[in-house]
């Protein structure tokens, strides 16, 4: 059964210090193994790459949190995310030691963590993407799949940088609007 | 839990094609490590984000693209089938299982084009369709339009007369070019709509 807890950072990082609190454990990558996963998948690009970044900052951070090396608990958030950007600093040098903090922690504290997001409506989506206008449908397929440069697709549309960024948030915004969840 | 000083959409979205400045990255990241509810909000955003990629791979959508789209999609294995039929000619065409992509190339004169519709006719030259204000190169001398591979799959062999039509601002129409595409069914189906 999932135990929801509504604890505050500071006191999740107290009680993680106090040791053998793997309610308070479990809590903390509920709350964090999310946020994780979506930095993983901004900088990585790739799911696998995403969920391995999950464990490995969450070991990490586990590591020092009942090591009571967080020194001021409400800084949480910021301790996690510079946990995230130094794992991906180290992952890109090559610097790995997941499986001995794996060997350390166990497996199963990371098994609730991933997370597939909100689920999305893909015949809705279509729907709403093939009414948008021709410009708008072409800027955001490009953004998104080809991720060009605003120069490139501002080339293809025969318009300026600051025009595809207007005509983008505005077909984001019907988007969502058309997708409800605006 | 509430924010009281959520990320707009429009944040979120630059944030997650990267193309925030550094500094507002930062920003954004922290804020996001730091808020349940814009967290939940740019889990929104990464999951329409994987939705249109999807979309574009599945090549169901009607719509103009580009040719470094093309050599984006070729990279990463998808089948183009592509057809150049000669400006005021016709192609005999079809779609199979293993085609992900159908492309139509229609070459034009563009340089002195104002605004651009691609009218999709009938073979009596009735209009069936019309993409209004495409996205067009004055240079490129060329259209690349795909059409929905699904729609493609299903349709009956028939005759589809694809025209190029300039816009003037007052309303006033020049065709540009005229393309015929003789589609010939190959996959299993019904002989008509």
């Amino acid at each position: 059964m999932l135990v929801v807890m509504e604890l505050g950072p500071a006191e999740l990082v107290m009680r993680i210090a106090a040791g053998n609190d793997r309610e308070a454990e479990g809590e903390f990558c509920r709350m964090m193994g999310p946020r994780i996963r979506l930095y993983g998948l901004r900088h990585l690009r790739d799911r696998q790459n995403a969920d391995d970044l999950v464990q490995q900052v969450l070991l990490t951070a586990l590591e020092t949190l009942r090591d009571g090396g967080l020194r001021e608990p409400d800084k949480l958030a910021s301790f996690v995310l510079g946990t995230c950007r130094m794992t991906v600093l180290n992952q890109r040098r090559g610097v790995r030691r997941r499986q001995e903090l794996l060997d350390r922690f166990g497996l199963e504290m990371l098994a609730p963590v991933p997370s597939p997001g909100p689920r999305l409506d893909h015949e809705k989506l279509a729907n709403c993407v093939q009414s948008l206008k021709e410009r708008e449908r072409a800027v955001i397929v490009m953004s998104f799949y080809d991720q060009e440069t605003a120069a490139d697709v501002a080339r293809f549309l025969s318009v300026s940088e600051a025009n595809v960024r207007v005509i983008r948030h505005r077909a984001i915004h019907e988007l969502r609007t058309c997708m409800g969840v605006a | 839990m509430s924010c009281t000083q959520p990320l707009s959409g429009a944040t979120l979205t630059d944030y997650w094609l990267g193309i925030l400045p550094q500094g507002d990255e930062e920003r954004v990241e922290e804020h996001i490590f730091a808020c349940e509810t814009c967290s939940a909000r740019l889990a929104e955003v990464q999951a329409m984000a994987e939705g249109l990629r999807a979309l574009a791979r599945a090549g169901s959508l009607m719509m103009v693209v580009s040719e470094s789209f093309l050599k984006q999609a070729g990279g990463h294995g998808l089948h183009i089938r592509r057809y150049d039929p000669p400006q005021g000619g016709s192609v005999q065409c079809t779609v199979t299982a293993e085609d992900d992509l159908l492309v139509g190339g229609l070459a034009a004169n563009l340089s002195a084009a104002r605004r651009l519709d691609l009218s999709l006719c009938d073979p009596t030259g009735k209009e069936q369709f019309r993409l209004v204000d495409i996205p067009f190169d004055t240079e490129s001398g060329n259209v690349l339009w795909q059409q929905s591979i699904t729609f493609a799959r299903g349709a009956p062999t028939s005759t589809m007369v694809a025209r190029l039509i300039d816009v003037g601002e007052s309303g006033e129409e020049t065709l540009l070019g005229e393309y015929t595409f003789n589609h010939t069914r190959t996959l299993p189906g019904p002989a008509a709509w």
